[in-house]
């Protein structure tokens, strides 16, 4: 954390979270400009002014300065300390939203962090807590941040537009990352996945999972869908259902595809069928993407990756993602690391589509934050 | 003397083995030494002949042949020395492989294949990093 560095300067509103966490990662002040200034309604919208407030929680020292209409922002970094926090999520944005850019932050924490987010839980825009759980956790044990604490817990569902789910997250910290050659993907071992449901009939996780097996079951038959129907107090405020998949590999990656139903009285009425054919499809298509991490994550492995000790990290990843490759640039401008990024084209072996081979070398970053015992 | 004169030549023969490390001076060199050789004895030619095509340092045989069959021309003028020295040179720059065996073929223009198979494969697979990084990448390679 050099805090004499130069501050970065961007225009517009895109990528809010990885330039404001990036900044907070490697200690430059960063200034947005012209946050959706020619619009009608100018300025940062409530979640990302929620998303704001959530950085300044769990840092210490942070300095933020907003401009009156909202439409400049500008951030001095904090240092990252963590502890026993709760936060209530912006009811535009799922829980999810908030959690990508948690999961960047806290493996570098003084102290290991456990936050309670409140709101949506699961949502058709952001990746949802159940894939996360599904994808990122296993990743995270990958470069060594493991142990009883790192977990990912929902304690209640809420669908759209008023939430009302709850969902525990705690993560260890760790010194030093480990650096990972992770290249060969494997084949698919087996299917899992949750169909939920909250404040509709139970027997709507039951028809989604038939419809799912009606495809998947053809090509494996390992399979589980589990049906998940919170009742109560635990089931939110909304109603709706939907489905996460997640395919397991032989060598541990996880690729997954989700779909939701649209929240109440927002947009056309989906059937639970419909959902789960598409949601089958969905998955069958990240497969054919395949590598080792799934779309969802590739940006969260390619932070790992630099932040990792002095060594040389691979992956093999699907076709990136626009996300991806803006954060690629990012990483270049916060910590002057570039990728060597060699594609492989998929050939006459036919494992889907063309595959990316993702090397670098780690900055060789240490907590700072984190005091020695 | 005969021995002598041997011995010399063997001595100039080292020489210029020692000398040439390129092809075209190579060829130069040995053609100068056959000139002297017919020049001086020609009772002990097909001894000579032999030892010359043995120790000729190319590794083309048709190079051997070639100039086995002008040494029957040339006496030691100046100018058809000249000639043939031009002659020779044309030789060279002509490709072997074509006019000798079918085996050979394949090697025809061989760098020039590969330079247009490396291209092909850079056009076809997009520089990613490129595309990435912009213009930036290229430097570094």
């Amino acid at each position: 954390m050099t805090s004499a560095s130069a501050s970065l300067s961007y225009v517009g509103c895109n990528f809010l979270r990885q330039r404001l966490v990036l900044s907070t990662l490697s200690g430059r002040p960063v200034k947005i400009r012209k946050i959706r200034a020619k619009e009608e309604n100018p300025g940062l919208r409530d979640f990302e002014a929620n998303f704001i407030r959530l950085i300044d929680k769990i840092t210490n020292g942070s300095r933020i300065e907003i401009n009156q209409t909202g439409t400049t922002l500008y951030y001095q970094p904090g240092l990252l300390y963590g502890g026993s926090l709760e936060h209530d999520c912006s009811p535009n944005r799922s829980i999810g939203y908030y959690l990508e850019s948690l999961l960047c932050l806290a493996p570098f924490m003084k102290h290991p962090i456990r936050i309670v987010l409140r709101g949506a839980t699961n949502d058709q825009v952001d990746p949802t807590v159940d894939c996360l759980k599904a994808t990122a956790l296993p990743l995270l044990k990958r470069f060594g941040i493991d142990g009883e604490e790192l977990e990912l817990k929902i304690v209640r569902r809420g669908m759209p537009p008023k939430g009302g789910g709850e969902v525990i997250f705690s993560c260890p910290v760790k010194k030093a990352l480990m650096p990972i050659q992770y290249i060969d993907p494997g084949k698919i071992k087996r299917i899992r996945g949750v169909a939920y449901s909250v404040r509709v009939s139970p027997q709507i996780a039951n028809r989604i999972v038939d419809s799912a097996r009606s495809i998947l079951n053809k090509f494996l038959p390992d399979i589980y869908i589990h049906t998940d129907h919170m009742k109560g107090t635990s089931s939110g405020k909304s109603p709706g259902f939907g489905l996460t998949l997640v395919a397991e590999t032989t060598n541990g990656t996880f690729l997954s595809a989700e779909l939701a139903s649209s929240p109440q009285g927002q947009g056309p009425a989906v059937l639970p069928e419909d959902l789960a054919i598409n949601c089958a499809k969905l998955l069958l298509e990240e497969i054919h993407r395949g590598g080792c991490v799934d779309s969802t994550n590739q940006s969260l492995v390619l932070l790992l990756m630099t932040l990792g000790q002095q060594d040389v990290s691979k992956v093999l990843l699907g076709p990136l993602s626009p996300y991806t490759i803006e954060f690629l640039r990012h990483l270049r401008s916060y910590f002057q690391v570039m990728f060597k990024i060699e594609s492989k084209p998929s050939g006459e072996e036919r494992k889907g589509g063309d595959k990316v081979l993702m090397t670098c070398v780690g900055i060789g970053f240490s907590n700072l934050s984190k005091t020695v015992k | 003397m005969d021995k002598e004169e041997r011995n010399s030549r063997n001595l100039r023969r080292k020489v210029a083995a020692a000398t040439d490390s390129g092809n075209g001076t190579a060829e130069e060199a040995s053609a100068s030494e056959m000139e002297e050789s017919s020049a001086e004895d020609k009772g002990e030619s097909m001894e000579d002949s032999d030892t010359e095509e043995s120790d000729g340092e190319d590794s083309q045989p048709q190079c051997a042949g070639v100039k086995t069959q002008e040494s029957k021309f040339d006496k030691s003028e100046d100018d058809v020395e000249g000639l043939l020295k031009e002659e020779e040179e044309y030789k060279e720059a002509s490709d072997f492989s074509l006019d000798t065996v079918g085996a050979l073929k394949w090697k025809e223009g061989i760098t020039q294949k590969a330079a247009e198979a490396f291209l092909r494969q850079q056009q076809s697979a997009p520089n990613l990093r490129k595309l990435i990084y912009g213009t930036v990448a290229e430097d570094e390679g």
